[in-house]
């Protein structure tokens, strides 16, 4: 009897092939398989774990560009929590994302459920119309908006001067501004929210919301007992996804923003220190926070979501 | 992943007999009417401001409807190199970009979903892992390798980056995994290598996923403002949200006349990539969402 090794162990190679020899040949690892996995590797080695690096070591070296990089260990983060134009940054940004993704939430899920009520053509139409904000290109709606807020004479203050509110200095005034860009990112987002709840809505079977009608219960029941408890995996998912989003939001930072630094997130003052002040070892500290940040907020959510949640 | 769908509570209708089902739809068809409006209102003014001339745009107070209706801001657009040129280059990077990722999705997809080798799942893991870090965080580190690479100032700055997405090779697993075994055993009795096996049977499958993928990275390519501007210099490769930016102030001035009708041309192509894909879109939003 010739032995020969395989994968699976010993084969006796003069017995004829039956059935198992099948199966035995099929774990010998595919050629495509380990050509297209190594070639991912390396692409994800030089694109991301590469750069994932010198993050980290860029935020303990003081650097501008010009002369070597110096290393000065934690410094940078020690600066961070010195800096008021940091905490400001910071509390900017928490506001802008809380904000923002409970108006698109609450919008949302609203507009999902009632979408959820209409049949074929009438749903696909409002569907497409609340989802065209979704497909604008970032930066035409940021001008375009740039344009509605302008104060003296623009679209939105003409708007409410002939239903008899005051004009609004809008982007102009420090407490407004960052408001005024909520509203246009909720505008921007709540498309694709609904697109997302109104699919989980349609995975509810059918069967229950019917029982629940005929024991009576009119549409706002329907929504908090049934339809609500059952999409918090998707909202959580949402709420999630939002907060990784909102935080990298920039361009909307950048052309609509408020006086002084009532509008400077933390993505906005990392692209700042970088590219504007030249202070790269800073700019990769913040930025590194930022990971920081998102990395402990999604951990406690999805905690949380697995801790409460039952089927 | 349910093969067989239950009827879905929208399409059952889920009518109650009577008067109050009707005042309730109406009820729900004002509302949405209402927030409607709200939503396109601002398309309103785009559209109608492409049509005035240079003058009537930037006259305030502003007013809806042309005082005079004209093409001639169109004209003007394609007359200005600044915004043509442009143009062209962010399509041609949005098209490239496309089939890079739907290249490299849909083969990540079914190595990973299909075939065997060492290390399977954790370079798998350790792909989706990825996802984890924003963007941000890479973005001064990200422009440093390139420097070194000397790639600044190139589409290949733009388009190395953006070939892979572990979102979309999540995405194409997923799909895979659930074509039945029995297709791709029948294929192997029959001698099919695996790319064979690839390219006749799973790509024609996967279809759905690769345009709801074809939507998304078209519109985050054609989007994309941060890297782009931090990536190129030189004017003749700007891409259009960085040249329509730069239409912002010259000399001073607001170029609103310029950049109303170019902003309306520039929503041009992911209208169209969104529509032709679409049939396909809600299916895929569906799976992404949901699964997991």
């Amino acid at each position: 009897m010739a032995m020969i090794e395989t994968q699976a162990g010993a084969v006796d190679a003069t017995r004829t092939p039956t059935r198992s020899d099948k199966a035995t040949r099929r774990r010998v690892a595919s050629r495509l398989g380990l050509v297209v996995a190594l070639a991912l590797v390396v692409y994800y080695a030089i694109i991301f774990v590469l750069p994932f690096g010198v993050s980290i070591w860029l935020s303990l070296q003081n650097w501008d560009f010009i002369v070597d990089p110096k290393y000065v260990g934690l410094r940078n983060y020690q600066r961070m929590f010195s800096d008021s134009y940091f905490w400001q940054a910071l509390r900017v940004t928490v506001t802008f994302s809380a904000v923002e993704i409970a108006a698109a939430l609450l919008l949302g899920l609203v507009l999902a459920f009632l979408l959820s009520r209409l049949r074929g053509a009438r749903q696909r139409t409002f569907m497409a119309l609340f989802y065209l904000p979704v497909i604008t290109p970032s930066i035409v709606a940021v001008l375009l908006w740039r344009w509605l807020y302008i104060r003296d004479g623009g679209a939105f203050n003409n708007l409410l001067t002939a239903l008899g509110i005051p004009p609004q200095p809008f982007l102009l005034s420090s407490e407004q501004a960052l408001y005024c860009i909520v509203v246009m990112v909720v505008w921007t987002f709540v498309g694709g929210v609904i697109v997302l709840f109104l699919a989980g809505i349609n995975d509810i079977p059918e069967h229950l919301l019917e029982a629940s009608m005929l024991d009576g219960a009119g549409l706002f029941r329907q929504f908090w007992h049934i339809i609500l408890p059952l999409l918090r995996p998707i909202i959580v998912y949402q709420v999630v996804v939002s907060v990784i989003g909102t935080f990298q939001l920039f361009e909307q930072f950048m052309f609509l923003a408020g006086p002084g630094f009532s509008t400077r997130t933390l993505a906005l003052y990392t692209y700042q220190l970088g590219f504007q002040s030249m202070d790269l070892g800073y700019g990769a500290a913040v930025s590194f926070f930022i990971f920081l940040a998102l990395l402990v907020a999604t951990t406690v959510q999805l905690r949380r979501q697995r801790a409460t949640f039952e089927y | 992943m349910t093969i067989v769908t239950p009827r879905p509570v929208s399409q059952s209708g889920l009518r109650r007999s009577g008067g109050s089902a009707r005042m309730t739809e109406i009820i729900i068809l004002c509302i949405l009417a209402g927030l409607c409006l709200l939503i396109v209102y601002p398309f309103f003014w785009l559209f109608f401001s492409s049509f005035k001339t240079a003058k009537d745009i930037v006259t305030l107070p502003v007013q809806l409807l042309p005082r005079e209706w004209t093409l001639d801001s169109f004209r003007r657009v394609f007359a200005s190199p600044d915004l043509l040129r442009p143009y062209i280059n962010s399509l041609t990077l949005s098209f490239s970009t496309v089939a890079l990722v739907l290249a490299t999705s849909s083969l990540g997809g079914y190595v990973f979903a299909r075939l065997q080798f060492p290390g399977r799942d954790l370079i798998f893991i350790l792909i989706l892992a990825t996802t984890m870090v924003p963007f941000i965080t890479l973005l001064i580190p990200l422009y440093l390798v390139m420097q070194r690479l000397g790639l600044l100032n190139s589409y290949l700055a733009i388009l190395i980056p953006a070939a892979v997405s572990s979102f979309g090779i999540f995405l194409c697993r997923q799909f895979i995994s659930v074509i039945p075994r029995d297709l791709y055993e029948a294929a192997k009795m029959d001698g099919c290598g695996d790319f064979a096996i690839y390219i006749r049977i799973i790509l024609p499958l996967i279809k759905p996923v690769l345009a709801a993928l074809a939507i998304f990275s078209f519109l985050a390519s054609f989007n994309a403002y941060l890297w782009p501007l931090v990536v190129l210099n030189d004017k003749d490769l700007f891409t259009l949200p960085i040249a329509l930016t730069k239409l912002l102030s010259t000399y001073g001035v607001t170029n609103y006349d310029l950049i109303m009708p170019a902003s309306l041309l520039a929503c041009v192509p992911p209208l169209v990539v969104f529509l032709l894909f679409q049939r396909h879109f809600v299916q895929g939003i569906a799976l992404s969402g949901i699964k997991g």
